[in-house]
């Protein structure tokens, strides 16, 4: 047996309006040749024949196992943003049919717009394998994967989530989604303004989340695993 | 070329000076040129440790300012010809230390020692960032406390940050001495094990040195303790001046009871 694993980006949508559809993909039919299209609801063989002649990936009405959305809050302006430009392109759309020379070059202008900012959104993970010793500050906007130690009189900041490998003696304060965090009984963790207790913290890796207000602390890796 | 090594630990009083003083007198017996140079301007303390607080006629800034030369400066120490000593200033304060003068010195000193030994001031001011500036070698001391290791990782990270050699892209050896460690309570889990202070500090390990009362006694003497073969700090002494001068001595355990002083005494009671 042979197998792959790989993810897609998936394009979901519904049709309302075929026409609008269809001029949406002519627009923008060479953004998605590297999205599954997914589309939901009502599909006439008129739309399935268009798509194959722009030989793009679709798929009609299946149940994909959903991912989890990020959300961050330094990202949720950027998030709104992208979503209500999406939105505006729509409506650009629709009144494309009407009025398509202001809309075509305003169009164009929306489109770069959500190119940055869903490549900003796709890439705010830092990585960072050295040692923070006591003193200095490490400030990061997005995610951080730190791969090593965090001493005692350091201090790391970030507006996303947060991954730490080793043991953390310093302060941490966080305010992404999640965080995930070995035994640290010395450390001093703030969550999204909330202080978290060490006690807590009893397994070899935790998950901290926020979850509609509340914090959930859930084991990852209970104890140290003997292979012997 | 000589190489020239900054002894430094962030928090006062762990054993800076001591140990400057006995590993110079260390190399110098392993029959290495080697020059102590007092860098703790204002509150020297290398010449009383060294037995030479009466001999000192010229100071370090004075050197650097140009009233005197290296040579008319340097003074040989009474234990071993191989080993000199130049004092730092008493009377001045480190703000007239500056990059260039530290530079010159060091230079011109590198060319005449194998091994130039910085002692650095307690802190990380600006007398603290002079001495590692131009150092190859930073000797780290810590004492197996929490305050102690905190300050070395502070000092650590701005060694990082500030060095010569760190700026022209190569990297600084940075070499840890635990000092002070007493089996007895590492054996009673009161003390912190070497193996854990070298899992926060990430350096590498060049020796341990037990507590022994004997230090204090020899320091007011002026007689550094690596001079007093019964002494167990004045062994560990030379043992890592060996291997600072290259040879491969291995590690002794002395956290563990077979070796620790009390487990000895308290076993020919019983």
């Amino acid at each position: 047996m042979k197998n792959k694993q790989y993810s897609v980006k998936v394009f979901e949508t519904t049709i309302d309006d075929e026409k609008a559809f269809k001029m949406f993909f002519d627009k923008n039919d060479i953004l998605f040749k590297e999205y599954l299209i997914l589309i939901n609801g009502d599909m006439s063989t008129d739309i399935a024949d268009y798509l194959q002649e722009k030989s793009l990936n679709f798929i009609h009405n299946v149940d994909l196992p959903t991912g989890r959305l990020r959300q961050e809050p330094s990202n949720k302006n950027e998030k709104e943003r992208c979503l209500s430009l999406q939105e505006e392109l729509k409506a650009l759309e629709i009144e494309n049919g009407v009025n398509q020379q202001i809309a075509q070059t305003q169009m164009q202008k929306v489109q770069s717009e959500i190119k940055v900012l869903s490549e900003k959104l796709a890439n705010n993970l830092t990585v960072v394998d050295e040692i923070i010793r006591s003193g200095r500050e490490l400030k990061i906007e997005g995610d951080l994967l730190l791969l090593n130690r965090v001493n005692s009189g350091a201090t790391i900041h970030t507006t996303g989530n947060l991954i730490i490998t080793q043991v953390v003696e310093g302060a941490l304060r966080c305010d992404g989604n999640f965080m995930m965090i070995t035994v640290s009984p010395k450390a001093n963790i703030i969550f999204n303004g909330v202080v978290v207790d060490n006690e807590l913290l009893e397994n070899k890796l935790n998950r901290i989340e926020l979850k509609e207000r509340e914090i959930f602390i859930t084991p990852v890796i209970k104890k140290e695993i003997n292979w012997a | 070329m000589g190489i020239v090594i900054a002894v430094i630990s962030g928090k006062g009083g762990v054993g800076k000076t001591t140990a400057t003083a006995n590993l110079g007198l260390g190399i110098a017996m392993y029959g290495k040129k080697c020059i102590v140079v007092d860098f703790d301007i204002g509150q020297r303390n290398l010449d009383m440790i060294l037995g030479l607080e009466n001999r000192v006629v010229y100071d370090l800034v004075q050197v650097m300012d140009g009233e005197a030369s290296v040579r008319q400066a340097v003074i040989k120490s009474k234990a071993n010809d191989n080993l000199h000593f130049l004092a730092a200033s008493q009377t001045k304060d480190k703000g007239v230390l500056n990059s260039e003068k530290v530079k010159v010195l060091v230079e011109s000193l590198k060319e005449t020692y194998e091994y130039v030994i910085l002692d650095s001031p307690a802190g990380i001011e600006s007398g603290f960032e002079h001495t590692i500036e131009f150092a190859d070698t930073a000797i780290v001391i810590v004492n197996p406390e929490v305050s102690s290791i905190r300050d070395a990782d502070r000092a650590i990270g701005i060694l990082d940050a500030k060095s010569q050699r760190v700026k022209e892209g190569e990297e600084v050896r940075k070499l840890l001495i635990v000092n002070r460690i007493s089996a007895e309570m590492v054996q009673n889990g009161e003390m912190l094990k070497s193996e854990d202070i070298l899992d926060i500090l990430n350096i590498t390990l060049l020796g341990k040195v037990p507590e022994d009362k004997g230090v204090i006694d020899a320091s007011n003497q002026g007689k550094p303790v690596i001079l007093n073969e019964k002494s167990i700090a004045g062994e560990a002494y030379i043992r890592i001046s060996k291997r600072l001068c290259g040879e491969d001595i291995p590690m002794k355990d002395i956290e563990s009871p077979q070796t620790g002083v009390f487990r000895k005494f308290t076993g020919m009671f019983r």
